[in-house]
């Protein structure tokens, strides 16, 4: 399988005073195209942290980060705005609609960030709301969504840009269980048909059990790589 | 993202109608001001270039003149052949002492001879009863009506001139036909009009003191700009042995109180901005504050630098247009009633014509001053959002992620 995103003895330290917080000690970590896959561990373990960096939101203190055969950790925070826009996308634990916009501008709006003509943009974000069975709701603002059915917005926001990997901090956490089962459905459809790659940060076991690959993150380190798991 | 920026503005639609309905009321002031500041200025310029002229000619040496006969224009007729197409005011100022009823002034007699357009706006402007001399009376006079009062004269009494040492009789009576308003205590209290062939007669026959050109085309202070140019002409046809002068040179006072004007109300103007834009500031910091996690979310979406400061200013600048545009509409509003004529009440009217202002004022605004407030206001909106656009900028998407205000 390609190797679209490398990650090579991460470390990553936050200072707050006088107290250092080793959030990363030494990551390896490759990630392949058409992957499922979840970093997991207890709260404080690092996932976060490590799906900011290898996102580009964040650089490492030491290590490299490669996307393809190009090095992004040490980007200016100029073309890393601008790598974050034109491979990843991204989907967070609250959502983070727009809340003047409908579903369908907030779908378009990286799209829109890109540069692209309206009329283009609206169409292939109408098509991301479509896959997403959200296309009727194209027309409300977030106030008038619920939980499920904006987070879905919020993946047909990443997915409309066709990103070479959508990146997911938690994007069932604020999620009943329904809800969120239907939305893991909806990603695992994108990557099983379409080959979306995902990456998650989680702890939730509903989206453990349908990743196709499990990172257990302890104290910042890799404690476990599991063999990819039958769907 | 200009329809993003403008729907971000009214999320707090209280706050955004405040600092907007504040920006709307400087430009309205503003608006006001300048109408009421053109209304003044256009006033105080047609009322000065109606008496003194766009124009004026005199002898040469007419400033360090001593003797009365030194500051005449004895060749009267041919400079008067050699003067452009104008209204134009033959003047001969006469100083003398003035007698009525066992009072006595000093006063300076003028003996007038106008273009008919003339008379009718020295008649519309200062008699307030009776009548101007005609050009061919040799016994009537206009008085000032604070030296009537002085004097203790009506209409239809005898007054008594006494001219010592100029060139004609030196002495005449004359019969009150006419009062007159000038509006300005100090001529209304020294002067007395007569026809200029009655001053002849009395002072200098043939001879003018001043001729006054004055072209009724010529209506607010911004068409003064033709004006140099009449005056290079006329110098050169009269040649110099006299003095050509602008209204400037001769009220330089007066001139220089109105060029000030325009540049004090741009200040004036900019503290009213400077002011609202502190509140404009305020509103765009808070906005800010209050959407730090969206902005960190836009960010890490893939937006830079440049479209977050963007944002910020485009927000700015849509805040202070809308209210600016309400400004200007009910600011043209107010201008069109200023337009058509105001007056204050007395005494106000009487106190500010002393100091050369009219009684009756005409709001007017220039494009130069449109585009002073429209300048301003694009100013007030990209400064005041120049600190909360560079705190926008220098957000990281993670930390703004988590901030909780």
């Amino acid at each position: 399988m390609k190797t679209i995103l490398k990650a090579r003895d991460i470390h990553k330290t936050y200072r707050t005073g006088e107290v250092e917080t080793h959030a990363l000690r030494g990551v390896d970590l490759d990630i392949h195209a058409g992957e499922f896959t979840a970093i997991a561990g207890p709260s404080g373990s690092g996932k976060s942290t490590l799906l900011h960096i290898l996102g580009g939101l964040d650089r490492p203190n030491q290590g490299e980060v490669w996307l393809g055969e190009a090095r992004i950790d040490g980007l200016s925070f100029t073309e890393l705005a601008k790598l974050r826009l034109t491979h990843f996308g991204f989907v967070f634990q609250a959502y983070n609609l727009i809340p003047v916009l409908t579903a369908l501008e907030n779908a378009a709006f990286v799209l829109e960030l890109q540069g692209m003509p309206r009329r283009e943009r609206e169409t292939k974000a109408l098509e991301a709301l479509a896959i997403l069975g959200i296309a009727e709701l194209s027309g409300r603002r977030p106030n008038q969504l619920s939980g499920g059915q904006q987070q879905r917005v919020a993946v047909a926001r990443a997915l409309a840009a066709n990103p070479k990997l959508i990146l997911a901090d938690e994007p069932t956490a604020n999620l009943d269980s329904k809800t969120g089962l239907a939305l893991i459905e909806h990603m695992q459809r994108l990557n099983s048909e379409d080959g979306v790659t995902f990456l998650f940060s989680t702890h939730d076991p509903r989206l453990l059990e349908h990743v196709t690959r499990t990172v257990y993150l302890e104290d910042g380190q890799i404690v476990r790589d599991s063999v990819p798991q039958a769907a | 993202m200009l329809s993003l920026a403008w729907r971000n503005i009214w999320r707090k639609r209280g706050r955004s109608l405040m600092t907007a309905g504040a920006i709307g009321l400087v430009v309205l002031i503003t608006i006001i001001f300048y109408g009421f500041a053109g209304a003044a200025i256009s006033g105080i310029y047609q009322r000065l270039t109606e008496r003194v002229g766009h124009l004026q000619v005199q002898v040469a040496s007419y400033r360090d003149a001593r003797d009365f006969a030194d500051r005449l224009i004895f060749n009267a007729a041919t400079v008067q052949a050699a003067l452009p197409e104008a209204e134009w005011l033959a003047a001969l100022d006469v100083p003398g002492l003035l007698e009525g009823d066992g009072r006595s002034r000093g006063i300076v007699l003028s003996g007038l001879a106008h273009s008919p357009a003339m008379r009718a706006q020295f008649k519309e402007s200062y008699l307030v009863m009776g009548t101007l001399p005609e050009h061919d009376d040799p016994v009537g006079i206009a008085l000032g009506s604070r030296l009537a009062r002085a004097l203790q004269v009506e209409l239809g009494d005898t007054v008594y001139l006494y001219a010592p040492g100029t060139l004609g009789f030196g002495a005449a009576a004359y019969m009150v036909v006419g009062l007159l308003d000038y509006g300005e205590p100090m001529l209304d209290s020294r002067s007395a009009v007569v026809a200029l062939a009655a001053a002849q007669e009395l002072a200098a026959p043939g001879a003018v003191s001043r001729f006054g050109l004055f072209f009724p085309e010529l209506i607010r202070l911004g068409d003064d700009v033709r004006v140099p140019a009449q005056q290079e002409a006329l110098q050169a046809a009269l040649g110099p042995g006299f003095a050509v002068e602008t209204w400037r040179q001769l009220e330089p006072g007066m001139a220089a109180t109105i060029e000030l004007t325009e540049p004090m109300m741009a200040v004036f103007a900019a503290i009213f901005f400077i002011l609202a834009g502190l509140l404009v500031m305020n509103t765009i910091y808070l906005s800010l504050i209050e959407r730090i996690r969206e902005f960190g979310v836009i960010m890490a979406l893939g937006a830079n630098r440049r479209h977050v400061i963007g944002m910020v200013l485009t927000e700015s600048l849509l805040l202070c247009l809308a209210g600016a545009a309400a400004g200007a509409a009910l600011g043209g509003i107010s201008l069109a009633f200023m337009a058509q004529g105001f007056s204050f009440p007395e005494p106000l009217a009487s106190a500010y014509a002393e100091f050369g202002l009219p009684r009756v004022f005409y709001g007017s605004i220039t494009v130069a001053q449109v585009l002073t407030v429209l300048g301003f206001t694009l100013v007030t909106a990209l400064l005041a959002a120049l600190i909360p656009a560079r705190a926008a900028g220098k957000l990281e998407p993670v930390e703004a992620m988590r901030f909780t205000a």
